[in-house]
């Protein structure tokens, strides 16, 4: 058997899985180049660098272990992670979206404008004797015909061409008409823009006719400044991403680029009042939801652990009873909840003989999402108290018990202090989770009930998480860079809380 | 108490066997048992649940099997080997895998929303690109839980190898791997159902109806439509749970010691 592991197959394999991975990478790394994407195509190049250092020398062996693991980690892990610090700098959101010389073409695409009239005319796609995309277009008012192309504009005699009943031009000498098929398969010609008098210019509206349109906008590379080459306003740089009018700041050209605003995302959090205030409700509720979900699974699980921990008929199945909801994938459960809580068809009404509205109501819907994360989490702690339980050298409590101690008093002042202390990094790392427990919000209430009339984004059962998810992902607006930098403070607050947990649990000093 | 525990999984198979669409008790007894929406699952067009399952089932696998290969010689070098920056990585892992995938999110989406633009089938919107997404993901806890196990298994052995002249490569799998064996299949399992159990990634990447999977699609089916589907939604959350509540019944107690040892289900 250790023949595999040594020798020549070996070394084959090794070749040849090396080699087929550094293929793979570099076609990766070449097509990112081309696209512009440099950042992820210098690290693949970087991949492939140090998976083949680390596989053909000896430089290091544990390196041999960890490298797969360290490029996933880095790429899937580490990388967002510092994109999110970065993108919390930028103000990269709706509008906002696309790079700066990618914007600079979009505003002059669309900053154009029609002729006074609005003028249209029918026109014939086809090609010059060039071969060259033109136009034979038909001015039936003025009687004037004319096949146009890019750059060139010629005038053509009535008496050589072909017209057809409506008056429009159909054949003309050194022209050649595309056929249907042609046109619909290349979009490219309805691209051009043709040339027509004046500084204006033709362009395909649909089949068959054309508009004159002409440029209205004008960028000055130079000075980086947009300018109306028809009412002579300029348009410039205004720092944040967006051509804004010299004089009133708040007129700005779209679409605008993503660009470095620095803390401005941080800022906002606390100075805009229309940030800061859905902000703080949902930190409230958050704190609020984790805290009340700890405390009841908790105190529910230890309730059932104790009751469970003499010995008594079918333990075992009320046990597997009692985690059967821990065993089911949360989605499904969640969504099942959904809809018994559904105020028409929901059973809990049904039930009840009641017809509440759950989510509808911030007080009845905040109950419903803690109820339901009772049903969801208690097991745990039953799971976790039950094995606690049984770590309790009971000794102790018989010490107790002849010492007089009542059966209360051994719980509150022995057993309880003992769980609690055994077990808080377990409830601190269970209040970090509930603080981030997006499936459970996003499934049950999408965050609701919200006043989306008003534009609200922070709805009643909002956590921060799924708060954040809908500035990022939301109806309307995406703000990744808002998203972001919420989501930078959320990881400072959970890393201390579980920081604080671990060190607590002493996990720290146990590396070796 | 059982009862709160039980109550709403039995009205769910209630339900999965009741022809009317909603969640509501009508008797505790079944008064009828109608296999319509089981069969509405497998032959409505409008719900590919076959391909929802086959698709979920696969990005699952492939995710369990490879985070385990990749992450156990991880976890066997941050275990046994001896080098510099040994605590330190183990610290940056401890650290970074607290941050909550879901902060990350319109990160990962931007990235992948670039890779798309340059190779579409491993970007946006495929499933090798949300394979990649949540293998990178799981790095951080999967090497932490396997590396728990491996110091559970006694280091004698390797020890032993090392003096007869064992290479760290030699001894990785002529010794640890048989010797890890069913600890990797537990992690590898547990790492099957917590992408199982993964919506919100799977929901942002996968928009097409067939590519979806399965938490996703039944989700979405619901979503629209309030209490006319709830019947086939029932009979498809118990079909796709059974599997997911029978490895993890049969893999409690390694869960209960994943527990203890920090880690939370999602």
């Amino acid at each position: 058997m250790g023949s595999i592991f040594r020798g020549k197959f070996a070394l084959f394999l090794k070749i040849a899985i090396l080699a087929g991975t550094t293929a793979i990478l570099t076609l990766l790394a070449q097509s990112a180049f081309a696209s512009g994407e440099s950042a992820i195509g210098a690290f693949l190049v970087f991949a492939i660098a140090i998976l083949n250092f680390t596989y053909f020398t000896k430089f290091s062996i544990p390196l041999k272990f960890f490298v797969p693991g360290i490029l996933f980690f880095v790429a899937f892990v580490i990388a967002p992670i510092v994109f999110t610090v970065v993108m919390s700098a930028f103000n990269y959101q709706t509008g906002n979206y696309i790079s700066k010389e990618a914007s600079i073409e979009q505003v002059l695409i669309l900053g154009v404008e029609p002729d006074a009239n609005q003028t249209t005319f029918d026109l014939v796609s086809g090609k010059t004797a060039d071969g060259k995309f033109a136009i034979l277009v038909s001015d039936i008012t003025n009687q004037k015909f004319f096949v146009s192309t890019k750059d060139s504009l010629t005038t053509l005699e009535v008496s050589k061409l072909t017209i057809n009943e409506y008056g429009v031009a159909t054949t003309a000498p050194g022209f050649t008409e595309l056929s249907a098929d042609v046109l619909a398969s290349d979009t490219s010609y309805s691209d051009i823009r043709y040339m027509y008098e004046n500084g204006y210019y033709i362009k395909i509206e649909g089949q068959g006719v054309g508009a004159v349109f002409r440029q209205k906008i004008a960028y000055d590379a130079a000075s980086d400044t947009m300018k109306n080459v028809i009412t002579g306003e300029i348009y410039k740089n205004n720092g944040r991403g967006n051509y804004a009018l010299v004089g009133s700041p708040q007129e700005v050209l779209t679409p605008g680029w993503r660009t470095p605003i620095w803390f401005e995302n941080y800022t906002k959090l606390v100075t805009d009042s229309r940030v800061r205030t859905p902000l703080i409700k949902v930190f409230i509720w958050t704190v609020v939801f984790a805290s009340l979900t700890v405390l009841s699974t908790f105190a529910f699980g230890l309730l059932l652990a104790i009751a469970l921990n003499r010995k008594m008929r079918g333990r075992r199945i009320y046990r597997s009873i009692l985690i059967l909801p821990y065993a089911m994938p949360s989605i499904m459960s969640i969504l099942i909840w959904a809809g018994m809580f559904d105020s028409e068809f929901g059973a809990i009404n049904n039930i009840l003989h009641t017809h509440i509205a759950w989510f509808s109501s911030a007080s009845f819907a905040r109950g419903a999402v803690l109820l339901v994360n009772l049903w969801l989490g208690f097991p745990y702690f039953y799971l976790i108290c039950s094995g606690s339980l049984q770590a309790i050298p009971s000794e102790l409590l018989e010490a107790a018990a002849i010492d007089g101690a009542n059966p209360r008093q051994v719980f509150r002042r022995i057993t309880l202090p003992l769980l609690l202390q055994i077990l808080s990094p377990l409830l601190i790392a269970s209040f970090a989770y509930n603080f981030n427990n997006f499936n459970l919000i996003y499934l049950l209430t999408g965050g609701g009930p919200r006043n989306t009339l008003d534009g609200e984004i922070a709805g009643a059962t909002d956590i921060l998480i799924s708060y954040t998810y809908q500035i990022a992902f939301g109806r309307n607006i995406h703000d990744f860079g808002l998203a972001s930098a919420i989501s930078v403070i959320i990881f400072l607050l959970v890393a201390s809380i579980s920081f604080y947990g671990l060190r607590k649990s002493k996990v720290m000093e146990t590396f070796g | 108490m059982c009862i709160f525990s039980l109550f709403p999984l039995y009205l769910v198979v209630l339900s999965s066997f009741k022809t009317g669409g909603s969640l509501q008790l009508s008797s505790f007894m079944p008064k009828e048992i109608s296999l319509e929406n089981y069969k509405m699952l497998f032959s409505s067009p409008k719900i590919p649940f076959l391909a929802w399952v086959k698709n979920s089932i696969v990005i699952a696998s492939a995710v369990a099997i490879s985070s385990v290969v990749i992450g156990a010689a991880s976890a066997f070098a941050f275990s046994r080997l001896k080098f510099k920056g040994k605590k330190f990585g183990i610290q940056l892992l401890l650290l970074v895998q607290m941050f909550p995938a879901v902060l990350a999110l319109s990160a990962v989406y931007v990235i992948m929303e670039r890779v798309y633009s340059f190779a579409p089938s491993i970007g946006l919107g495929s499933q090798t690109g949300l394979i990649l997404v949540y293998l990178g993901g799981s790095m951080g806890v999967n090497i932490w839980l396997l590396k728990g196990f491996v110091d559970s298994i006694p280091a004698e052995l390797d020890e032993a190898a090392k003096i007869d002249g064992a290479s760290p490569v030699q001894t990785y799998w002529l010794i640890f791997i048989p010797l890890a064996t069913p600890v990797l299949a537990v992690v590898c399992l547990l790492s099957f159902i917590g992408t199982f159990n993964e919506f919100i990634v799977a929901r942002l990447f996968l928009v097409e109806m067939e590519g979806r999977t399965v938490a996703v699609g039944l989700q979405q089916f619901i979503g629209g439509q309030y209490a006319s589907n709830w019947g086939a939604f029932a009979a498809g959350s118990i079909l796709a749970s059974i599997p997911i509540v029978i490895i993890f019944l049969s893999l409690q107690r390694y869960i209960v010691n994943g527990l203890t040892a920090g880690s939370v289900k999602g």
